[in-house]
């Protein structure tokens, strides 16, 4: 007996199977997404969307260089006569915007680096020594010292004007002799601006919501389309249903990672380097965010207050973590708190990776994220009830 | 023992589901209470019974989604309750979901292609696309389909392993009646081509029509199984003589000494017929004004085979 016999068994197509189901579910998350409007827009435009916003709002629309000066040399409260006409002669070349640092600012670099990242602005410091006016009416040898990152872009041009103008100031103060002498420092800054320190953030932000919406999407709504019924009917396993959502995730964490450093790099000359971190945190991103989505959808079992639930648990997550400002201004509880958000260690494995160039840092960040990762990825996997309701 | 190979109930190896004293409870509640019944190769068999009857429970036992709590269930004479079995049982039943829907942005093809992939073979998704009638919807997103198409691509999917046996869990609720009767197209070219189905519905007129077996689920239990005829023949009670419009005023105007008369929906006059009685009843009948109304003999339905085991009515949406 034949059955079916009108349709073309003969014309069924064999398959390596295991892998090619997982490919087909990334395949189908994946055209869902691309297909969506809304989709393309919350992870492709929205975070561009926010880069651009964010880097007008704090970036200085000025051409002129940013420079911190710390003039530590004062009598009283007020600065001493030359250290002031130092400060001038700097401030008659134009060429800078000129940032002044209180002298009793006992670590003035480390409060240069979050002032200059907050105002996205050049980390460069110049400081007048106490005692400057001293040595130079004594010994006529004054030092100054400026801190700048050699790989700053700014960096040559900066110091030729800083050392043409202090030239032509030991000059009025004594034409033959060469009496103040600038000392270049070098720091390794990487000349955090507020925009290199957002766009890391913005990915973390990105990959926190497709990765819990996502989920969400896929075990919450597809239960209530019966779609996971369907599939569990079939040969399909529980596994290689979350491996394929998790294989999809990584795909999409990528295309996010790589349009918005590149549009950070086209738009704002933000420099990163991908490294081992960046892709161990990917790939912990890509785990963790869609397994705190699948514990939620596990416990709030309709689709659409679960999305509440992803909004109610993503948006606080976004702040606290450091998103869009430095934590260092948030509120002491509010640190704390933060030291339990998920995404505070990718965002920081983010920039440590990316941007600060601090592969120590980069990697306890990668790790504590790659353990969370493995924490709610096995948690919503156990929770998640493939077959009986 | 299973080392993937079937082990039939002896004797009853054309039963492609055999089904004995089996139960589930959901705590205290007793969704399914020891039924019993088979399905012979290349049958349709309906399960018919009100919301809530047990219907979803028994077939997703059977689709090995839910455990049964007693009893015993075969599935082309695998075990639904051993583990190596129901990994071939999954290879082999297609299933269409109470409620199924497809993925919203997936075209109609690529949705065939999708759950074809799960298993190792599958058939042609345009041979499948032909079957159900969408052929120029082939390339259309799902979620741009209506209710009836959808429901189509629901039919294609769950024959896209080209199934032993194809479970429909209430296939046509919530359609409208053209939609329903497409469904039930296709679910005749199925027979047609000696499929075995399993199908679930609230419709009695839809058991009536489509099944060559069908049982009846009350309760978790099964009131009465049979061919359609059968049930109808044994308890579907007497044929009916309906007089349409004839109102209250026509009762009055019934001839003396017939059965019991009663007037049902917008004054139709229903008389109970006995065996033999006809001739005389509508000869009496000529004698009154109401000789000009018009006349007919309905046979009894399902509907009616319900009512008479239960004492209740299914509703449209199936309360
Ligand atoms: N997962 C579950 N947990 C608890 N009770 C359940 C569950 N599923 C079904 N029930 C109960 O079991 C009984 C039978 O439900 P079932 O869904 O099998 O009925 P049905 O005949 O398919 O009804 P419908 O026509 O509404 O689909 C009902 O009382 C229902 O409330
Ligand atoms: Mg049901």
């Amino acid at each position: 007996m034949t059955y079916f016999s009108t349709l073309p068994v003969v014309e069924s197509r064999r398959r390596e199977t295991r892998m090619s189901r997982i490919i087909t579910i990334i395949n189908g998350h994946f055209k869902s997404w691309y297909r969506s409007k809304s989709n393309i827009f919350w992870t492709i435009a929205f975070p561009l969307l926010l880069i651009v916003l964010f880097g007008a709002i704090f970036g200085s629309g000025s051409t002129k260089f940013d420079l911190y000066v710390q003039n530590q040399d004062l009598s009283g409260n007020t600065p001493t006569y030359l250290s002031g006409q130092y400060v001038s002669a700097l401030s008659n070349t134009t060429a800078f915007n000129l940032h002044m640092v209180a002298a009793e600012q006992t670590n003035p670099l480390s409060y240069v680096k979050d002032d200059a990242q907050l105002h996205n602005r050049g980390q460069r410091l110049l400081v007048i020594p106490l005692g400057f006016q001293t040595v130079l009416n004594t010994t006529h040898q004054a030092k100054i010292q400026l801190y700048m990152d050699q790989t700053d872009q700014a960096s040559a041009s900066l110091a030729g004007i800083v050392n043409a103008a202090t030239v032509s100031y030991a000059a009025h103060l004594s034409p033959t002799t060469d009496n103040v002498n600038v000392q270049q420092v070098g720091i390794v800054t990487k000349n955090i601006r507020y925009i290199d320190f957002f766009i890391p953030g913005v990915i973390g932000m990105t990959l926190l919501t497709t990765g819990v919406f996502g989920a969400v999407n896929t075990n919450g709504r597809y239960r209530e389309l019966k779609i996971i019924k369907k599939l569990a009917t079939t040969p399909l396993s529980k596994l290689e249903w979350i491996l394929g959502m998790v294989g999809y995730q990584m795909i999409l964490a990528t295309i996010s990672l790589v349009v918005i450093l590149f549009f950070g790099y086209a738009i704002f000359g933000v420099t990163a380097t991908i490294d081992i971190y960046t892709v161990g945190l990917v790939v912990a991103a890509a785990l963790l965010f869609p397994g705190i989505g699948m514990v939620l959808a596990n416990f709030v079992k309709e689709a659409e207050s679960a999305d509440a639930a992803a909004n109610a648990i993503t948006f606080p997550m976004m702040f606290l973590a450091g998103t869009f400002w430095p934590r260092e201004t948030l509120p002491d509880i509010m640190k704390i708190i933060a030291n339990f958000m998920p995404l505070t260690y990718v965002n920081d494995g983010l920039r440590d990776a990316l941007i600060y160039a601090e592969p120590a840092q980069a990697l306890t960040n990668t790790i504590i994220a790659l353990g969370l990762a493995a924490f709610f990825i096995v948690l919503g996997s156990l929770l998640m009830n493939w077959k009986e309701e | 023992m299973s080392n993937g190979q079937p082990t039939p109930f002896p004797g009853q190896s054309d039963k492609i589901v055999q089904v004995e004293n089996l139960s589930k409870k959901y705590g205290d509640n007793v969704a399914v209470n020891g039924i019993s019944f088979s399905l012979t190769k290349g049958e349709v068999f309906a399960f018919l019974g009100p919301n809530g009857a047990g219907k979803t429970t028994t077939v997703e036992i059977l689709e090995c989604l839910r455990n049964p709590t007693g009893g015993q269930a075969k599935v082309l004479g695998y075990d639904v309750s051993k583990r190596s079995d129901q990994a071939e049982i999954r290879k082999r039943i297609g299933v269409l979901p109470q409620d199924f829907n497809a993925i919203d942005r997936l075209t109609v093809r690529e949705n065939i292609n999708y759950f074809g992939a799960m298993f190792k073979h599958q058939l042609d998704a345009d041979k499948l696309i032909e079957l159900v009638d969408l052929k120029d919807k082939r390339d259309e997103q799902f979620k741009k389909l209506s209710g009836g198409l959808k429901q189509r691509v629901g039919l294609a999917v769950s024959l896209v392993n080209d199934p032993d046996v194809v479970f429909l869990d209430e296939p046509t609720t919530g359609l409208d009646p053209r939609a329903r009767r497409d469904v039930w197209g296709v679910v005749e070219r199925l027979r047609s081509q000696g499929k075995t189905v399993f199908l679930t519905t609230h419709y009695m007129d839809e058991a009536e029509y489509l099944a060559d077996i069908v049982s009846i689920i009350d309760h978790g239990q099964i009131i009465a199984s049979g061919t359609p005829d059968q049930l109808i023949d044994t308890h579907g009670g007497k044929k009916t003589l309906i007089i349409r419009d004839a109102g209250e005023e026509g009762l009055k105007q019934l001839p003396t000494g017939l059965p019991k008369a009663e007037l049902r929906n917008a004054g139709d006059i229903a008389i109970p017929l006995n065996n033999g009685e006809l001739t005389n009843i509508l000869m009496s009948l000529g004698q009154t004004p109401l000789h000009d109304k018009e006349i007919e003999v309905r046979r009894p339905t399902l509907d009616d085979v319900f009512l008479n085991l239960t004492g209740r009515r299914v509703s449209e949406e199936g309360n």
